[in-house]
C-alpha cells in the first residue's frame, strides 16, 4: 500500500495544468504526433488488421504516450508522472491468470495470446444499462442461466421502491447494495452461487462502491470498476475505490472508454490512447484485468468499423507485447427484438475473440435503455467460440466482419437509433425465456451464420 | 492582400484552429476597413460552420472542434469592440450568453465539450462551468453573467434527476421564465426532457445548436 500512497501523493505535488490544456496540449497533441511518428493508419475495409508490425507500432506509441504524459488528476488539476520503471513493473506484474468466483463456479481468466488454444471466457450482462427494479432479477437470470456464460455483470438500478437513485446521494448506497443482493439471488436461483461478479454497476461515485465492499455484497472473489476518465485522467473518487479495494482484497477492473474521434483523433490515435490507458491503469488503478471499451464519438456503439479496428489492434498489441487479461465489451447500437442487434453482436464477438480478448456483453441499445437480454449474450458466446474452434485467422475475421457490416451499418444513420424493445417485451417474465418472436430472430441469424460457414 | 483574401484567411484560421493567425488576420481586416459584420459572418462564422460540418461528417475530430472554438474566441476578442451595438440589429448570436455544465455528480465531459465547442463556433458566448457542477453554482453563475440559456449535460441516468432539481430550483426562486433550459446526454429523451419541465433536448451537437437558436428566436 505504501508505494501506492506515494503515487497518490503525486496528485498533490505534480505539475499544475488546466484540464483544457491537458486535453489539447498534452493528449491531443501527443496522439497526433505519435500517429505521425509511427505512421499509424487504418483502412475501413481492413477492420481487423492482420499486420503484426502495425500492432507493435501502436503498442510502442502507446507506451511512449504513457511514459511521456502519465495521468491527470482532475480533483487537483495536477499531472501524476510515472517513471519507466513503474510502467515496466506494471507490465511485469500484471496478472497472467486470475481466479474469479468460488467453488465449482470459479473461473480462471488468463492473458490470451493470438491463436490461443484456450477458449475465451464470457461475462454475461448489460453493464450499466438502466434497469427498473422489478426487472433486474429476471434480467440478470436471463444471462447467468446461459450455460456458456462464465461470469456475471448487470445493469444499473435507477430507482428503488419508486424513489429515484441519485449519484452521490444516500440512495446510491441503497441501490448498489440492492443490486448486489439481486445478483446473488439470481445466481442462487440458477444454481451458480459461486459465479464471479463484476458488480456495483449502480455506483457511479465512490459512495455505493465503498458501501458494497463487504462479503455479503461484493466478495473478495468479485471485481469492481476503476474507471479512467476521458482521456488518461483519474480523480479522488476513483482513487478512493482503489485504496478501499487494495485493503479489502477485491479485484480491480480498469475501464478505459476511449472515445474514437475524441481527443485521440481518429482510430489510430484512439488506439494509442487506449494502449497508454491500460499501461497507466496497471499502476494507477492497480488493475487485475482491463475492460477494453472504445466508443464512437457520435454513434457510441462498439460495432462501428473504426471502433472494431481499435478493439482488434489493441488486443493484438497487448497479446504480442505485454500479455494482459483483457475483457472487451460489446455495446451494440441496436436493442433487443431487432435483427441488427444480433448481427452487431456477431461482428463484435468475432473481432474480440480472434484478437485475444475475453468478452463481456451485451450493453444493447448503446447501454442506454433496458432493451437487453440474455439471448444476445448467448449468441455472443456461441459466435466467439465458433471463431475460436475454427481457428479463425485475423484475415478470415476481417472477411467475416466485412460480410456482417452491411447487414447492420444502416442503424448508424437512423434518426431515432434502433432501440428495439424493453426486456419484458422480448422475454416471458414467468419462465424467463425469450418470447417466440425474439427466439425466431435469433434462430434466423444463427441459421444464416451457419449457412455463411460459421461452425455454430 | 485583398479584402476577400483576408476574409478567406480568417475562415481558414478558424478551420485550422490557429488562434494567433485568426487574431492577426482579424486585426488586419479591421485595419483595412472591412465591415466587422462581414468579418464575423463571412470569415469567422463561415470557418466555424465548415468545422461543424466536417465534425459531423467524421472528417474532423474533437481536437479540431476545440481548437476552432479557441481560435474563434481569440478573434472575437479583437472584433468585439467594433461590433458593439451592431449585433442585435444584425440578428447575430454575438453577446448571447450560454452557461453550460455537466450536472452535479456526473463527471463525463466529452458530450458537453462538443456541444460547448459547437455553440461557441456558432457565435454564442459560452461559459463552460465544467463537470460535477453543483446546482447552486450553475444558477449563481447564470445570474452573475446574465446568461439567457442554461445547458445541462448528464451521461449517467442516476445524475439525470439533478437536472429536474435544477428546473425546480429555478421555479421556486421565481427565475424559470428568465432562462431557456436545455438538457442533453445519452439517456436523455424528448419525453423525459418535457417531463422535467426543460425547454428541450437534441440528439447531437449540431441539433443542439439548432435547438438553442430556435428557442432563442421564439423567446
Amino acid at each position: 500500500m505504501t508505494d501506492y500512497l506515494e503515487i497518490l501523493e503525486r496528485s498533490n505535488t505534480g505539475e499544475y495544468i488546466t484540464e483544457e490544456n491537458w486535453d489539447l496540449e498534452k493528449v491531443a497533441a501527443t496522439a497526433r504526433r505519435l500517429v505521425k511518428k509511427y505512421a499509424l493508419h487504418w483502412d475501413r475495409n481492413q477492420v481487423v488488421s492482420d499486420d503484426p508490425s502495425l500492432a507493435d507500432a501502436v503498442y510502442q506509441a502507446g507506451y511512449e504516450m504513457a511514459l511521456e504524459l502519465g495521468v491527470y488528476c482532475r480533483s487537483t488539476e495536477r499531472i501524476i508522472p510515472l517513471t519507466q520503471a513503474e510502467i515496466d513493473a506494471g507490465i511485469t506484474n500484471t496478472p497472467q491468470t486470475l481466479v474469479m468466483g468460488e467453488g465449482k463456479d470459479a473461473r480462471t481468466l488468463y492473458a490470451r495470446k493470438l491463436g490461443d488454444e484456450r477458449p475465451p471466457l464470457f461475462f454475461g450482462g448489460p453493464p450499466g444499462n438502466p434497469i427498473p427494479q422489478h426487472l433486474l432479477l429476471p434480467n440478470v437470470i436471463s444471462y447467468v442461466q446461459e450455460p456458456l456464460i462464465d461470469l456475471a455483470t448487470c445493469g444499473t438500478l435507477t430507482e428503488v421502491n419508486g424513489f429515484a437513485v441519485r449519484t452521490g446521494h444516500p440512495m446510491e448506497i441503497v441501490a448498489t447494495r440492492l443490486e448486489s443482493q439481486i445478483v446473488h439471488a439470481a445466481l442462487d436461483k440458477v444454481g451458480r452461487p459461486g459465479m464471479g461478479v463484476l458488480g456495483a454497476q449502480s455506483s457511479v461515485s465512490e459512495l455505493g462502491n465503498l458501501a458494497a465492499t463487504q462479503p455479503r455484497y461484493l466478495r473478495r472473489c468479485d471485481s469492481h470498476l476503476v474507471p479512467l476518465l476521458n482521456e488518461l485522467k483519474i480523480d479522488n473518487r476513483n482513487f478512493s475505490r482503489v485504496v478501499n479495494s487494495l485493503d479489502y482484497g477485491m479485484i480491480n477492473a480498469s475501464l478505459a472508454c476511449v472515445i474514437v474521434g475524441g481527443l485521440g483523433g481518429g482510430a489510430p490515435g484512439s488506439a494509442v490512447v487506449t494502449v497508454a490507458s491500460f499501461l497507466v491503469a496497471n499502476v494507477i488503478c492497480r488493475a487485475g484485468y482491463h475492460l477494453l471499451h472504445p466508443i464512437h464519438v457520435r454513434h457510441v456503439a462498439t460495432s462501428t468499423r473504426d471502433v472494431l479496428w481499435v478493439t482488434g489492434i489493441v488486443g493484438q498489441a497487448f497479446a504480442s507485447n505485454a500479455p494482459s487479461i483483457i475483457v472487451a465489451d460489446i455495446y451494440p447500437k441496436s436493442g433487443t427484438g431487432t435483427i441488427e442487434l444480433l448481427y452487431e453482436t456477431a461482428a463484435n464477438a468475432i473481432v474480440n475473440s480472434v484478437t485475444a480478448s475475453h468478452l463481456e456483453g451485451c450493453g444493447s441499445a448503446d447501454g442506454a435503455l433496458p432493451n437487453c437480454s440474455g439471448l444476445e449474450a448467448r449468441l455472443m458466446a456461441e459466435v466467439a467460440l465458433a471463431a475460436h474452434r475454427s481457428k479463425m485467422t485475423l484475415s478470415e475475421a476481417n472477411q467475416w466482419v466485412l460480410k456482417l457490416l452491411p447487414l447492420y451499418e444502416h442503424v448508424f444513420t437512423l434518426e431515432e437509433g434502433n432501440p428495439g424493445l424493453p426486456f419484458d417485451q422480448v422475454y416471458d417474465l414467468s419462465s424467463i425465456q425469450p418470447r417466440d418472436s425474439w427466439l425466431k430472430l435469433y434462430d434466423q441469424v444463427k441459421s444464416e451464420l451457419k449457412t455463411m460457414g460459421l461452425p455454430l | 492582400m485583398t479584402d476577400n483574401e483576408l476574409i478567406a484567411q480568417i475562415a481558414q484560421a478558424v478551420m485550422d484552429g490557429e488562434a494567433g493567425i485568426a487574431q492577426d488576420a482579424t486585426r488586419q481586416a479591421l485595419e483595412a476597413g472591412i465591415d466587422p459584420l462581414r468579418i464575423l459572418n463571412e470569415g469567422l462564422m463561415a470557418g466555424s460552420d465548415e468545422v461543424g460540418k466536417r465534425f459531423e461528417s467524421g472528417e474532423y475530430f474533437l481536437p479540431e472542434l476545440m481548437l476552432a472554438g479557441r481560435a474563434l474566441k481569440a478573434a472575437m476578442e479583437i472584433l468585439n469592440p467594433s461590433l458593439a451595438g451592431r449585433i442585435q440589429s444584425a440578428d447575430s448570436q454575438g453577446g448571447m450568453r450560454v452557461v453550460i455544465a455537466t450536472i452535479q455528480t456526473d463527471i463525463h465531459d466529452i458530450g458537453k465539450n462538443i456541444v460547448a465547442s459547437m455553440l461557441t463556433a456558432a457565435g454564442y458566448d459560452v461559459m463552460d462551468l465544467g463537470v460535477d457542477v453543483p446546482l447552486k453554482t450553475i444558477l449563481d453563475k447564470a445570474e452573475e453573467v446574465g446568461a439567457k440559456v442554461i445547458a445541462l449535460s448528464a451521461l449517467l441516468t442516476t445524475s439525470m434527476p439533478y437536472m429536474k432539481d435544477l428546473v425546480n430550483l429555478l421555479e421556486v426562486r421565481g427565475l424559470r421564465q428568465k432562462y431557456i433550459v436545455v438538457v442533453g446526454g445519452a439517456s436523455v429523451t424528448e419525453i423525459w426532457a418535457r417531463e422535467i419541465g426543460s425547454d428541450g433536448t437534441a440528439r447531437n451537437a449540431a441539433q443542439a445548436v439548432t435547438l438553442v437558436r430556435n428557442l432563442l428566436k421564439a423567446s
